[in-house]
């Protein structure tokens, strides 16, 4: 054992999700080895099953597949969007005490997303407001946090912006007026906001170009060190998950085909799949 | 105790995308480097060499064997560790210096430098005062300290990573062609920054191409041939019959 003040913030066991028909049989006629994650018996897909693996205060962990293979299903189960069939999730919150994720009503899910854990979405459409300016898509979070007093939110969010590198002579324009590297780093400054222990990353750079691609990557490892978020990137693209991350795991057909350190995955896979992968990505 | 002890180390690699063809890189190679030493890899290309300090650092996964390292918290093997304590433990104790530096886009040389010292548990200021005079003793130009390290050239980014391994010396250095692309007085320079750790007691295990800078170097030196050790001795009687094969 090596001795370490690593503090685990998100803890995620056995996680699984059943579509369609709930059937639990589905489970042994699925997976990698099978070739498909749809029940050739019945009308059950297993999107995710068995999934496990934890992540620390100042941690990223990647989160590799391709369409289809479950990643984001882990994800939207993690956030809370899907209701998993199977599993735990455990998040250690800004107070220290423990919560399981899959446990909790509608409006502790709601708290929950407020507070805890943000997600940065591939489209900035989908994290931000357009119609409204850079400034008011990051009182937003805010606000429903119980901040009142507009003088400490403008400098919030000001502070905010000048972290995800965004020039605050642009903080009261509409976001739909902003580049695309520059709407993520709104959407960046949005998620945040209130400090949460917990960032899921879903393909935050996909769509840009690579010099822009490149810069917002860097900011986002800057802020994961500094601030000591534990970070969830999900991502079909092993440059962002080299960057990002330092250890990982492959998903296909909705299992964990392989899980280790990055460097080692993507110098010496084991799997098949993985190797493939591997060489698709280098060709 | 050993700072490094590999037992009947074996590594196999399965080429799945090539008919699951079976590549025997390592056949139980057992070797020790001591605090202060300075083992040198000898041996032709495909001989094991990189594969071996792979293994070590666990880029690649051995496929049998131990791979014990003396650490503050007693001997651990890496070919056992968990992912995240395998993390903590290279940041900690390990320095790898490779031919290429992969270099992060934006980020510049001392600030590079510096934060492999942070990783090491030196604090902020002490990192950046022990980048500076590592980049300085290894004659980059102040003027690129700051100049995002992926525009610079092969040989200034060979010498950032070797500052960035050799920061706060690490208990176990592993080197793999750190001088390949540094012209003549570089690389005297490089060379002596690697001398000078060896004498302040790190274990240094090392892949170089050029016999001059083994014999400069090494301790011992260990030749492999085909996955295995062939040879171990002083670097003067191994190296003679290396180059008496050679001619």
């Amino acid at each position: 054992m090596i001795s370490t003040e690593r503090q685990v913030v998100l803890e995620v066991r056995g996680l699984g999700k059943l579509f369609g028909d709930q059937d639990p049989g589905a489970v042994v006629r699925t997976g990698p080895e099978l070739g498909t994650a749809k029940d050739p018996q019945g009308n059950t897909v297993v999107a995710a099953w068995d999934v496990d693996f934890e992540v620390a205060a100042g941690e990223a962990f990647g989160v590799i597949g391709e369409s289809g293979s479950g990643k984001s299903t882990v994800m939207r189960m993690i956030a809370g969007d899907v209701t998993a069939s199977a599993g735990t999730v455990r998040l250690r919150k800004r107070d220290r005490s423990r919560v399981d994720l899959l446990g909790l009503t509608p409006s502790e899910r709601r708290a929950l997303r407020i507070d805890e854990l943000s997600i940065v979405h591939q489209d900035p459409a989908d994290g931000l407001d357009l119609r409204v300016t850079a400034g008011g898509n990051i009182a937003d979070p805010l606000t429903a946090a119980g901040w009142r007093n507009f003088g400490q939110i403008r400098e919030r969010a000001a502070e905010l912006l000048t972290r995800t590198e965004v020039p605050l002579d642009r903080m009261d324009d509409l976001v739909k007026t902003f580049s695309g590297g520059m709407k993520q780093r709104v959407q960046l400054a949005r998620a945040l906001a209130n400090n949460p222990p917990l960032v899921l990353f879903d393909e935050p750079t996909t769509g840009l170009d690579a010099s822009v691609a490149a810069g917002v990557l860097d900011l986002i490892r800057d802020l994961i060190e500094s601030l000591g978020i534990a970070a969830v990137v999900v991502s079909h693209d092993f440059a962002v998950i080299e960057m990002l991350t330092s250890r990982c795991m492959v998903m296909q057909h909705g299992r964990m085909v392989e899980q280790g350190v990055t460097d080692q995955l993507l110098e010496d896979p084991i799997a098949p799949y993985t190797q493939r992968l591997v060489a698709a990505a280098r060709a | 105790m050993s700072v490094l002890s590999i037992r009947d180390l074996r590594k196999h690699f399965v080429l799945h995308n090539v008919g699951g063809r079976r590549v025997d890189a390592l056949h139980g190679i057992d070797l020790d480097v001591e605090a202060g030493e300075h083992v040198a890899l000898a041996g032709s290309s495909g001989a094991g060499k990189s594969t071996l300090l792979k293994c070590v650092y666990r880029t690649d996964l051995p496929t049998a064997g131990t791979v014990i390292v003396d650490t503050d918290d007693g001997p651990v093997d890496v070919t056992a560790l968990a992912d995240a304590d395998l993390v903590t433990l290279r940041g900690r104790a390990f320095g790898y210096v490779s031919q290429f530096l992969r270099a992060e886009p934006r980020r510049g040389a001392l600030e590079i430098v510096a934060r492999a010292g942070q990783a090491r548990g030196m604090d902020r200021d002490e990192a950046l005062d022990a980048a500076a005079s590592a980049l300085g003793r290894l004659g980059i130009d102040e003027s690129l300290w700051d100049v995002y390290a992926s525009v610079l050239s092969g040989g200034e980014k060979q010498r950032v990573n070797l500052a960035a391994g050799t920061i706060s010396p690490p208990r176990l250095l592993l080197l793999d062609e750190p001088v390949s692309a540094l012209d003549p007085s570089n690389r005297d320079a490089a060379l002596d920054l690697i001398a000078d750790l060896t004498d302040q007691g790190v274990a240094v295990l090392g892949v170089f191409h050029d016999l001059d800078a083994m014999r400069r170097l090494a301790s011992r030196v260990v030749l492999m041939r085909d996955g295995r050790i062939d040879r171990v001795g002083p670097p003067d009687v191994v190296l003679d019959e290396l180059t008496g094969v050679a001619r």
